[in-house]
Order: C-alpha cells, then structure tokens, then sequence
C-alpha cells in the first residue's frame, strides 16, 4: 500500500516555528521511553508483545514503535486516564490479571501459552475476548470484553498514534505548540501541514510534503 | 453642544473657496484609497486563509486594488468634473461590496445556529464587505461632489454635498463601529485600549449627523478635533493589532499562523478613511474661514 502521505517527515518541523523547546522535549521524551520492563515480569511482557503485534500490526520495513515499552511506562509511571469503568480494577492489576487470563484461555483452548500460537490462534483468543466470552477464576469477575475494550486495545492504540511514526502515517503535525492551525473548517489544509496524496498523483504529494514544516 | 446645535438666525454667509468642491472631493479620493487598501490587504489575508474556495472571493481584491488606484487619480486630478473610468470602478467596488455582503451574510445564515455568536464571531465577517461599499461610495460621492459648476455652492442629488457627505460618512462611522465592537467584544475588550474604537468614532458619527443638519459656514474645531483623533485611531489601532499579533503563541516568528489568527492589522485603518472622508464634508460644511 502506498503512503497516503508520501514523503512526509512530521520530525522536519522540528527546528521550525511549528516546534518549540517544550514540544520538542515532549518528543524527545516519549522516543527515549525505556525498552526493558519496569512494570511487567518478563513473561507479562512477552505476551503483552504478541498481543501488540495482533492489535496493532506493524509493517517490516521500517523500525517498530515498541508498544509493549509505552504500555508499561504508563502503568509503571501509573499516569491514569482520569476515569476508570467501575467493573475494570485499577490499570496495573487490570493488565497483569487480563493477560494472565488470556494465557489461561490460549492453554484451555489451543493448549499452549498465547505467545506460542499461530497469528490466526491468537486472533481467536482476542475475539473470544471481545466478544466477553472469556471467564474463569483467573478472571475475577472482571469482564473480558470491558478489559479488551477499555483497557487492552486503548492503552495499545493510544501509544502507538502518540509517536512521530504514526504522525507519519496519518499526516498529523503533532502538537500544536507553539504553532496551531488557521483553517479551521473541514478539509482544508495550512501550508505547513501534511499533503494527502490523490491516486495516481503520489509524485506531486511527495514533492509537496518535501517543503512541509 | 448647544454651540453646535443652535442655528444663529444671522450667520455671516461666507463663499465657499473656488476650489473647495474640488478640494473635497481629492479628499473623499484619498478617503476611498485608504478604505480600498484596507480592504485590499484585508480581503488578501483573510480570503487566503479561506483558500480562495469560491472563485467570487478574488474579487474584492481585483475591485479594492482598481478602487485604490482610482483614489489616487483623483488625488492628482484637480479638474470640476467626474472622470467616467474612476466613477465606474467606484460603483463597481460598491457593487462588488455589496455581492460580498450578501455572500457573507449567506455564509452566516446557512451554517447551524444561524445569526447565533458562534457564527458572527467566526464564520465570513459579516462587516468587512462594507469596507469595500464604503470605498465606493465615498469614490462615487467624491466624483458627484466634483461634478458640479464651479464657484456654485455643490450639491449631491439636489442636497448641499456637505450635509450629503457628513451624513453618509457618519453612517458609515458607525457601522465599521459595529463591526470594531462586535469583534473587539469576541476579544472580551481584554485590552482597555480596545474601547477606543467604539467611544470616539461613535462621537465623530454624532458629531457628524449634527453637522449635516446644523448650520453651514460656521466653524466646528470640535467635529475636527474629533476626527482627527478617529483618523489617529487608525494608524495607533494597526499598531495595537501588530503588538497583538506578537503576542500570538511563537509571536511574530510564527507569524504565518499568528497574523491570520491574530487581530487584523489592515482593518483600523479604515477609521482614518472614513475620518479623511468626514474631514472633506466639513470643509464643504465650514466654508472659508473669514
């Protein structure tokens, strides 16, 4: 699949008006997130990894964004949401019994840990998940579809589109500080934001989204 | 006040200077171009940062820039008779002002919550096109008050063009006032300097209206004072408009977002247009001094 925004690099902004020392620390901060757990053991965090991979599948071609690391910087850091559905446990000990559970459910239904299964096997497992037909004891009482839905695939989805790569992707100039947006009405576009290509018409993009910053 | 109001029954009749109908209507010229570049670089920025999605919106531009450069033939042109080109691009400019109120205003009423706040403060502002109706106006009036005979005392449809003009002018003070208010109010008046625009243009508005039905040939250093002060609001309301846009987040390095988001920098100067305009009515209105 081509790019929708080719050629853009949201990172070129950053020695322009559009950044400023704040945002740029903010960046800075986020890419040095730690890459071994603090939080998780390391088997937590080798499930928590296959479960990345199937959540948020990420091409091959170009480095990672290592979300099991963002995962457990929030939890270790314990930087909460603010709110908390009243049947999920706090974040920490919703992670850590959900993904317990989860590999209870991949030995009782594949009859091996969740890491070890086919991509397929894995999937299966999440939907059952989802669709909040996982119980048991290693559950306890707490509802597998509100940890899919509440926990699980916001707290995966949320570190992976709060990174410069994703920026990239979906043409986003991250964030708006100090320099913010004058059109403000719908699909119109500043000139230093992110050029969408139109089919067939790639080339134009990527030479515009060069001059973006 | 009363000086101003009561119409002494014996008022020294004093001829208006051979030249004074010429004399009013360069100034009226010069009144149109300030407003036309105004609205020239106004329109630009503001109809930029709406991308030029319709085609209609280059055309305040186009008839802002004929209009400015049609005052500043005036300015040069000392003749007693309107020149046909400069009289059709004011009527056009007018014409074209009058389009672009209509667009706004249609801008305004199609979008949910219709004439609410919301839309007034943020949606195609509804008095800008009226800059450019003025512009024309005021260039068309300079041209009827220089087509008349010269030495007779001039008229503008049968009306003495002093009384004529001071009216139109304070009627014009006082709408670019509303629009000075409705804006500055977004902006929750944050700087006291902010009421400037709506407490001495709406006196020179007055003032004006007065003057138009008072007595003629006599002097009025107040009205004069008055709008000289509005034509000064102008030029210190722009520079008030540059500090703000320095104050926008990244200042004036980010002055691509800061400027277009900022307070309008080429929109107080309007006031001095109108003040140039209100000046030449009373110099119409005052005759020669004895």
């Amino acid at each position: 699949m081509s790019p929708r925004y080719p050629g853009y690099e949201v990172e070129a902004k950053r020695d322009t008006p559009s950044w400023n020392e704040a945002t740029r620390l903010a960046v800075d901060k986020r890419l040095a997130v730690p890459r071994e757990p603090r939080f998780f053991t390391t088997d937590e965090w080798i499930t928590l990894e296959a479960i990345c991979d199937r959540i948020m599948p990420q091409p091959g071609d170009r480095p990672k964004v290592p979300l099991p690391a963002y995962v457990d910087q929030k939890l270790a850091d314990n930087v909460q949401d603010g709110y908390r559905y009243a049947v999920l446990p706090p974040q920490g000990e919703a992670w850590r019994r959900g993904l317990r559970a989860l590999d209870d459910a991949a030995h009782g239904v594949f009859g091996g840990p969740f890491r070890t299964l086919l991509p397929e096997r894995q999937d299966e497992i999440l939907r059952r998940a989802q669709a909040g037909a996982l119980e048991g004891e290693a559950w306890a009482g707490m509802p597998s579809k509100a940890f899919f839905e509440h926990r699980l695939v916001p707290d995966i989805t949320h570190a992976y589109y709060a990174t410069p790569t994703a920026w990239n992707e979906i043409g986003f100039g991250g964030p708006a500080s100090p320099r913010g947006y004058v059109r403000m009405a719908l699909n119109r576009r500043d000139p230093w934001e992110a050029v969408e290509a139109k089919p067939d018409h790639e080339a134009k993009a990527r030479q515009a989204n060069s001059r973006v910053r | 006040m009363l000086a101003i109001l009561k119409r002494p029954a014996a008022t020294p009749y004093v001829e208006l200077a051979p030249g004074a109908a010429v004399e009013a209507a360069r100034g009226l010229n010069r009144a149109a171009s300030v407003l036309a570049a105004s609205v020239l670089m106004d329109s630009a920025v503001e109809h930029y940062r709406g991308s030029f999605h319709n085609r209609a919106m280059y055309a305040p531009l186009v008839s802002s820039a004929l209009s400015l450069l049609a005052g500043l033939h005036g300015h040069t042109d000392r003749r007693a008779r309107a020149h046909p080109v400069r009289d059709a691009v004011f009527a056009a400019a007018a014409l074209v002002g009058l389009v672009g109120s209509g667009a706004h205003l249609y801008n305004i009423a199609k979008k949910p919550g219709g004439f609410g706040f919301q839309n007034l403060f943020y949606s195609a502002p509804i008095g800008a096109p009226a800059a450019l109706i003025l512009s024309g106006l005021l260039g068309f009036l300079g041209e009827r008050t220089r087509d008349n005979a010269p030495g007779a005392p001039p008229t503008i449809a049968g009306v003495p063009a002093g009384r004529f003009l001071a009216a139109a002018t304070g009627a014009g003070l006082l709408g670019t006032v509303g629009e000075a208010g409705l804006l500055h109010y977004r902006g929750a008046y944050q700087n006291p300097f902010m009421f400037l625009p709506v407490t001495i243009p709406p006196l020179a508005a007055a003032l004006l209206g007065l003057a138009a039905v008072g007595a003629e040939r006599e002097r009025r250093p107040l009205i004069r004072g008055v709008l000289r002060l509005t034509a000064g609001l102008g030029f210190v309301g722009a520079g008030f408009h540059i500090m703000g846009v320095g104050r926008g987040m990244g200042g004036w390095k980010n002055w691509r977002q800061t400027m277009i988001d900022g307070p309008p920098i080429p929109a107080p100067p309007s006031f001095t247009g109108l003040a140039l305009a209100g000046l030449a009515a009373l110099g119409l209105l005052e005759g020669r001094r004895r």
